[in-house]
């Protein structure tokens, strides 16, 4: 939304009531009633429909300390003549990796200061990531993935795209915002988590699964750390598959916002293997802009569309570079593929990351790009795909509250 | 809205599909125009979207079988005239018939 729309529908709001300027009844009910101006902008809902408003706390703010009324905490606060009122409340959003936290929480400030009355505001963003695993009890991956909210599935049609640096810096991005985060490296042809992230500790028993360790907070399990890893290239079908499996249902996951899945290359057996031993939420389709790569996501897509997981949208990778002398973004392929198959599938663009070499060195250096230059375009653009992906997650949800999922009638004649 | 999906299915009578949509609007579909309608390959021309399918070819007599779902986005319908090879997308249906 606009600023200026918003500013014309508070002012609108405003102008409806006949409130009496003096007449100040504040309550619960005025404060929810001036928030429904909110709208969170993904979810096409404002913020007191979709239930975010919690704690609302209204108090007296005192016009001189010896009055005796609580003072307002704000160090600076003019304390004005007339008796006002703070308003404090939470609001709880589907992800602490919001895009537009910052946004909304201006727009609820400034909500509440447009009502009479109202002297200052606090307003706290909190977040809980919405999601869980549709698991049974029975199913082999409860006691490993239980607790688990989401898994992202991290994929490509084609090898070589940039992967696992989207799937690293995707996790790392997601833990900076305040979620909890797991890494499964599930690439069996080829296991590159372990050296990306300098992944030194191995992993511990904790019962009959194993725990994972972390690095930065992030818990990592490798396919690599699995048996005869350097074997893992000549694994065969079926073999492969067990590995696989037995990975997905020993971890000790634990409590996790989101799971990413490094994915191997490609839309063969293993990939079906991994989709459909674990519960994928949905999946993450990283391409280069060449016209091959393209063609490639494709295929990406419709697999995870015959099994029936949604996707959550296509990232673009060594999309442009951004040269040192001029800071311009130069297209070394033709610009927007990526963005034009998204939008021919009908799923969403998730961002694109520039090409930089720095990416490369911060791979062999085991160091995620995103943690070793936190202020470059290259983590800026990774925290708008983070984001991206984390709104999409929330909608889906959303949605599939009263979305009909897989259906069959017989036809009455 | 792109993402628009079904809500619920319904056979209203003997010859029409309910479908109401998860922005709360409502679909009412001829099941004859539907077959006549069909997206396949085999019924329109993949490179000059021309239908290869005539009116005439489907009688007015046909009726589903049966409806599934396909992924997330689409469904098929088993025609009694033995033809099944349709994926309606659910923007292709919305675009088919008047909305309530
Ligand atoms: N944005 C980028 N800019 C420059 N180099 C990049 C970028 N992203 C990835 N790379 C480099 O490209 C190579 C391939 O990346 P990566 O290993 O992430 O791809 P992948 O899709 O996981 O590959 P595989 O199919 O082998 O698993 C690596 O050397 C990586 O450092
Ligand atoms: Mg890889
Ligand atoms: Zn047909």
């Amino acid at each position: 939304m606009g600023i200026m729309e918003f500013r014309n529908r508070i002012a609108e709001r405003l102008s409806s009531k006949v409130v009496p300027q003096q007449a100040v009844s504040l309550d619960e009910k005025t404060v929810l009633d001036a928030l429904r101006v909110v709208q969170d902008p993904d979810l096409h809902k404002d913020i007191v429909t979709l239930g975010f408003v919690r704690n609302i706390k209204i108090s007296a703010e005192a016009h001189s300390p010896e009055a005796g009324h609580k003072v307002s905490h704000e160090a600076g606060h003019k304390v004005s003549h007339e008796a006002g009122h703070q308003v404090s409340l939470e609001v709880n959003l589907t992800t602490p990796a919001c895009p537009v936290k910052e946004q909304l929480k201006a727009q609820c400030e400034a909500a509440l200061m447009a009502l009479p009355g109202v002297t200052s505001t606090k307003v706290t963003m909190t977040a809980s990531t919405r999601g869980s695993l549709p698991l049974n009890s029975g199913s082999p991956v409860a006691a490993s993935l239980g607790q688990v909210k989401n898994i992202i599935a991290v994929a490509s049609g084609k090898g070589g795209v940039g992967k696992s640096t989207t799937a690293v810096n995707l996790a790392w991005s997601l833990a900076k915002s305040g979620s909890k985060v797991g890494l499964l490296d599930a690439d069996i042809y080829g296991p590159s988590i372990p050296l990306m992230t300098h992944l030194k500790d191995g992993a511990t028993a904790s019962g009959s699964l194993i725990e994972p360790p972390k690095v930065d907070g992030v818990k990592i399990i490798s396919v690599g750390m699995f048996g005869q890893s350097g074997k893992a290239t000549i694994m065969r079908g079926p073999m492969a598959a067990g590995v696989i499996k037995q990975f997905l249902s020993q971890v000790a996951w634990g409590e996790l916002d989101y799971l990413i899945i490094d994915y191997p290359p490609g839309t063969g057996d293993i990939q079906l293997t991994i989709s459909q031993t674990a519960p994928v939420t949905g999946a993450v389709i990283v391409t280069t802009p060449q016209e091959v790569a393209l063609i490639d996501v494709r295929k990406a897509i419709s697999m995870f569309e015959t099994l029936k997981v949604p996707v959550l949208g296509v990232v673009e990778t060594m999309s442009h570079f951004i040269c040192d002398g001029c800071d311009k973004k130069h297209f070394i392929f033709r610009e927007g593929g990526g963005a034009r198959v998204a939008r021919e599938h009908g799923v969403a663009f998730l961002g694109e990351i520039p090409m930089d070499q720095g990416l490369v060195e911060a791979s062999d250096h085991g160091k995620p790009y995103v943690a070793s230059h936190p202020k470059s375009p290259v983590a800026a653009a990774f925290a708008k795909v983070a984001g991206a992906v984390a709104s999409q997650v929330s909608i889906l949800h959303a949605e599939n509250k009263n979305v009909l999922q897989h259906f069959s009638i017989e036809w009455a004649n | 809205m792109d993402n628009i999906r079904v809500q619920g299915i319904t056979q209203v009578d003997p010859k029409t599909l309910g479908i109401l949509w998860t922005d709360g609007k409502k679909s009412a579909l001829d099941v004859v125009m539907l077959r006549r309608k069909c997206p396949c390959a085999a019924c329109i021309d993949e490179w000059s979207h021309e239908p290869r399918l005539k009116p005439e070819d489907v009688k007015d007599t046909v009726r589903p079988v049966k409806i599934e779902s396909v992924g997330l986005y689409a469904l098929t319908i088993h025609f009694n005239d033995g033809h099944r090879t349709g994926i309606y997308t659910f923007k292709y249906l919305r675009d088919l018939g008047p909305l309530a």
